[in-house]
């Protein structure tokens, strides 16, 4: 129990790194973007491709941090590959959704961003192979931190779940504490007003898509780190991503913090009741009950 | 040149059963404004239910009734309706965004349950046994699948003429009234909530014959036949095409079916040999481009909304 | 990643210079060409190796002078794993492109379809590498595939049964499974658990492993409930590196059994061969003659690597009986005489000839003189009974440095004899 419980927050962490980027496009823009999941994969592959060239160029810095898998070649590939898959959520919006967003609606950008998620998937795999790859090929092993019950956590993992939590604390000082904060926050609430306030909308839609891809980046790289990188994650992540974002509450960055958590836990909770072969369907069967109770999501506000 | 057309009645039937499931998303989304994120569901349940209740006995799973073949397609719409009408109940009321992930769970669910149960569905193997109505007294397949392709085409002509007539009627009108303005509509006495699943029920229904003919067309249906892709492929064909538009959302279905289909006919054969391998992953990144292409292009579909006055 | 990229194209130019070589000796003998048709899952990781191996056998065949009389060019569609998708291929191919033969698919949700609704109906013959579902067994029986349906994937009871027999000999007093959740693990694991259950092992739980979830940990997690002295994988590369990284990671046992989809290149490495000690796998065997090891030493010209992954061999060894199936045939011979005559090159009294060119060449002069061949593949010898269904004897392997070797042959009358005790 306490074991699922833990693994869930784990998992959590990672869908909610996803799910802030993806509920502040989905509030600013108003469309469901399909596509972000794969920036997830664009940031893990950017960083095993700036992972082994600063390991290939300052060898000394390729020895991993024990107990960690970790090195420091592939945290500054980190931050590298954050910038890169925020610049191409940028130059995909300057390419398709902003040609889109100022003549069609909101379901033809849904469905134009279905197209993309195809086509930057299957350029990805196109490039890098259909293949599994990792960071590191070896095997950190789990520490013991109780024995009865059973409790068992992989450093890898508290490394994940503290970055992520950092990061997380620093967007939200970033939000209630600087004028940039409130500036992307009454974007968020209203595009317009924002602009009559004096915002310039398209630097702060700009940030917004930065932020976001840099956050699904982040995502993508810690669940490499977790899991493996291939060029499906994003079809893989997609759905608990959006069902974090939806429980959660679209618009609400704490709600898909929130909404992150509980897809992880319910999805490794649900074992002890169900068969595993029905738990991809459990995460989905909580937020339909989620929102039978609270219709616009757990921290969500009604909006016309 | 025979080969030509029995290829191309193969593509049209498909398309056209394909088309059907989009008019009864164009019912729910273009008329209504609801955004069924669950279409795999409800076009599977008729499946199921069709070779459940039309089949003949299987040793792993339930079914086997051999029920005469339009008994048994209606027991699969009314499959789906039920479905609709209990996941309408619970989520009706959700907006746009809430009730598409509300209603993707429900196919998540679907597929998941098709896939696990195997005393109920036949897991992941899937059911079979099923009879193609006049299949044995036809000889030539050929002929058969002609009189397949003119007898889907003609369940096409009777959906989209029964929803023109019904988008024309007072209660088309009061569709698009709550899809427009709902408090006015409930100022006039109106209960939105009940019309709206009304619509839902209807819709779903009308996916659930697209499922019955489709799983008549290949007298099989596995949980393969029901996954999010179905859903995403319909959805596209309905916004390319253009909603709210019956007949922009069956232009859609035969352009969108085409694009998926010629793009990877066309890489076999243009593609040099050294791409071959890669034609699968080439095919979908074209197919990307179409749909993405074609939004840049006419976001508001091929066909956009008319605009309609009821009698 | 890039390296990778360019490597594979280095592979297919070297095929295609190996195809030329071919083409060059063999310029005097035709001029025309004869298509075969395949529909695999090319955009998946598992599919387009398949794929890739499929034409190696072409290729190879087109090396010996082609098939009765001309070139023979593989045309090649996705299935997108997508029923729709792979039976409208599977049309166009046989409406536009004419083929008589059909080589797919891998999915039985995507092979089934194709074959109740474009294979039999316009008398193509279907010849699938991998799909292991029971139901085309059935259809089989009800006299629905009018001979034109076979199959190079052996039934899953013997790898049950030799996968079971494995644990026993290990000693093994308990044992999880897990298996992936489609139609072949579901099947594979409900067989392996009874026959374990009945040889007295404790089944301490099994599990089923989804593909393409968020993480794995909580299935892992419940597969370590009882301290299992082993584990039991029925599962795919790419779930099974992300599951028993998992798994070793918690302290998990090594002792490992493993389906023969394991057998791949990528989970070795990507799970690291001193984790991999104790892990033992399962597959159909090879013929105990030298053709076996020979096709191996082709797949690694050519490749690069072993041919070691799902369904490589059986993709092979059923494109290879087609082609002699269309030599056997003659010229323009339609789908139903060709499958007429996959008996004749499956012969078990006729003349054994090798998965080479050297084979192929031999094969075509017995053929040609009214004789029988036996083809020895790269899974045995490939004999079809009346539902087009193969047995084939077995083989327990393990990893090694440079691939896997084999740690033990099992007769087909041992395995027999094993799942006679069973019942």
């Amino acid at each position: 129990m306490i074991q699922h419980l833990l693994d869930g927050i784990l998992v959590g962490s990672i869908l909610s790194l996803g799910a802030i980027g993806l509920t502040l496009v989905m509030h600013t823009l108003r469309f469901a973007n399909f596509s972000h999941a794969e920036l997830l994969s664009v940031g893990a592959y950017a960083a095993l491709v700036f992972d082994g060239i600063f390991g290939a160029l300052y060898p000394q810095i390729r020895s991993t941090l024990d107990p960690l898998s970790l090195t420091w070649s592939l945290i500054l590939a980190i931050l590298f590959a954050m910038i890169v898959t925020g610049l191409s959520a940028i130059l995909i919006d300057k390419l398709v959704f902003r040609r889109i967003r100022e003549k069609g609606d909101e379901l033809s950008m849904v469905f134009a961003s279905f197209g993309v998620a195809m086509v930057l998937r299957n350029l990805i795999s196109l490039f890098f192979g259909l293949k599994s790859q990792l960071f590191s090929n070896d095997i950190a092993f789990a520490i013991v931190i109780s024995r009865d019950p059973m409790i068992l956590v992989k450093p890898d993992q508290v490394f994940v779940l503290v970055a992520a939590l950092m990061v997380m604390l620093l967007f939200h000082l970033i939000l209630s504490r600087t004028t940039f904060g409130y500036a992307l926050q009454a974007v968020a609430e209203n595009p317009v007003l924002a602009q009559i306030s004096g915002v310039n909308l398209s630097r702060m839609l700009k940030m917004i898509w930065l932020i976001g891809g840099s956050l699904a980046a982040l995502s993508g790289i810690f669940y490499g780190l977790n899991n493996q990188i291939n060029p499906v994650i994003g079809r893989d992540l997609v759905l608990p991503i959006f069902a974090a974002t939806i429980a959660g509450g679209i618009g609400s960055v704490y709600g898909a913090v929130l909404g992150g958590f509980l897809v992880g836990i319910a999805s490794n909770l649900v074992l002890m009741i169900l068969p595993s072969g029905y738990s991809p369907a459990v995460p989905f069967l909580i937020i339909l009950g989620v929102l039978i109770l609270r219709p616009n999501g757990i921290l969500g506000e009604a909006r016309a | 040149m025979i080969g030509l057309i029995s290829y191309l009645v193969f593509f049209a039937t498909v398309a056209s059963i394909l088309a059907i499931a989009v008019l009864g998303l164009n019912l729910q989304w273009g008329n209504t404004g609801l955004f069924n994120g669950g279409v795999a569901a409800f076009f599977g349940a008729g499946a199921y239910g069709l070779i459940l209740l039309g089949g003949t006995e299987q040793a792993d799973h339930i079914g086997g009734f051999e029920l005469f073949y339009p008994v048994a397609l209606v027991g699969g719409i009314l499959l789906s309706g039920l479905i609709a009408w209990v996941v309408g109940i619970l989520t009706i009321r959700l907006r746009r965004d809430y009730l598409a992930i509300a209603t993707f769970g429900v196919a998540v669910a679907f597929e998941n349950l098709m896939r696990n149960a195997e005393w109920l569905s036949g897991g992941a193997k899937g059911m079979r046994g099923f009879e193609r109505p006049f299949e044995d007294s036809i000889a030539d397949p050929f002929v058969f699948n002609i009189i397949f392709f003119c007898f889907s085409v003609l369940v096409l002509l009777g959906v989209y003429l029964f929803l023109e007539k019904l988008i024309r009627s007072p209660f088309g009108r009061l569709l698009r009234a709550i899809r427009e303005d709902e408090v006015a509509a409930q100022s006039l006495g109106k209960a939105p909530n009940q019309v709206r699943l009304t619509a839902f029920v209807v819709g779903s229904m009308i996916m659930g014959l697209a499922g019955g003919l489709y799983a008549t067309f290949y007298a099989f249906v596995s949980p393969q036949d029901v996954l999010p892709t179905l859903t995403f492929q319909i959805w596209a064909m309905l916004i390319v095409g253009g909603s709210g538009n019956n007949q922009g959302g069956i232009l859609g279905a035969f352009l969108i079916w085409a694009a998926w289909t010629a793009s990877g006919w066309m890489l076999s054969k243009f593609a040099p040999v050294e791409a071959q391998l890669y034609t699968g992953t080439l095919q979908y990144i074209m197919i990307g481009m179409i749909i993405v292409g074609m939004l840049l292009w006419r976001p508001q579909g091929l066909l956009p909304e008319k605009l309609i006055v009821s009698q | 990643m890039f390296v990778r990229f360019f490597k594979s194209f280095r592979c297919l130019r070297h095929a295609l210079l190996l195809g030329m070589v071919g083409f060059s000796s063999t310029v005097y003998a035709q001029n025309c060409t004869t298509k075969i048709g395949a529909v695999l899952p090319t955009s998946v990781d598992w599919g387009r190796p398949i794929a890739a191996t499929a034409q190696f056998a072409v290729d190879l065949a087109n090396d010996a002078g082609g098939v009765a009389g001309c070139q023979v060019e593989m045309v090649l569609r996705d299935t997108q794993v997508d029923p729709k998708v792979g039976v409208d291929a599977a049309k166009a191919l046989v409406d536009l492109e004419k083929v008589p033969v059909l080589l797919g698919a891998v999915s039985s949700g995507v092979t089934i379809p194709i074959l109740t609704s474009v294979a039999v109906p316009a008398g193509v013959m279907e010849v699938s590498c991998c799909s292991s579902s029971t139901k085309i067994t059935a259809l089989a029986e009800e006299g629905k595939t009018k001979g034109l349906w076979f199959r190079t994937f052996a039934t899953s009871g013997v790898q049950a049964a030799v996968g079971t027999m494995l644990a026993r000999d290990q000693g093994y007093k308990s044992v999880v499974v897990l298996y992936k959740n489609d139609d072949w693990g579901q099947d594979i694991s409900k067989l392996t658990v009874r026959a374990m259950k009945s040889l007295g092992i404790n089944v301490t739980n099994s599990i089923a492993i989804n593909d393409g979830q968020a993480s794995y940990r909580a299935e892992v997690t419940e597969a370590l409930k009882g301290n299992p002295e082993g584990i039991y994988m029925a599962l795919y590369p790419k779930e099974g590196i992300s599951v028993v990284r998992e798994w070793l990671s918690l302290g998990g046992s090594q002792n490992m059994i493993m389906a023969n989809s394991m057998k791949s290149d990528e989970f070795k490495e990507s799970v690291g061969l001193k984790y991999l000690k104790n892990a033992l796998g399962t597959d159909t065997a090879s013929p105990r003659v030298e053709s076996a090891s020979k096709f191996v030493e082709m797949y690694k010209a050519r490749f690069n690597s072993e041919p070691n992954g799902p369904g490589l061999a059986n993709s092979f060894d059923a494109t290879m009986v087609a082609l002699l199936a269309m030599e056997a045939a003659g010229p323009n011979a339609s789908g139903t005489q060709i499958a007429a005559q996959v008996g004749k090159v499956t012969d078990p009294k006729g003349t054994p000839i090798k998965a080479d060119t050297a084979g192929f060449k031999k094969a075509k002069e017995v053929l040609k003189s009214g004789g029988s061949v036996m083809y020895q593949g790269a899974t045995g010898n490939v004999r079809f009974d009346a539902n087009g269904d193969v047995s084939a004897p077995a083989v327990a392997w393990s990893f090694t440095e440079s691939g896997t070797k084999e740690e033990r042959y099992i007769t087909l009358e041992e395995v027999d004899a094993f799942m006679a005790t069973m019942q």
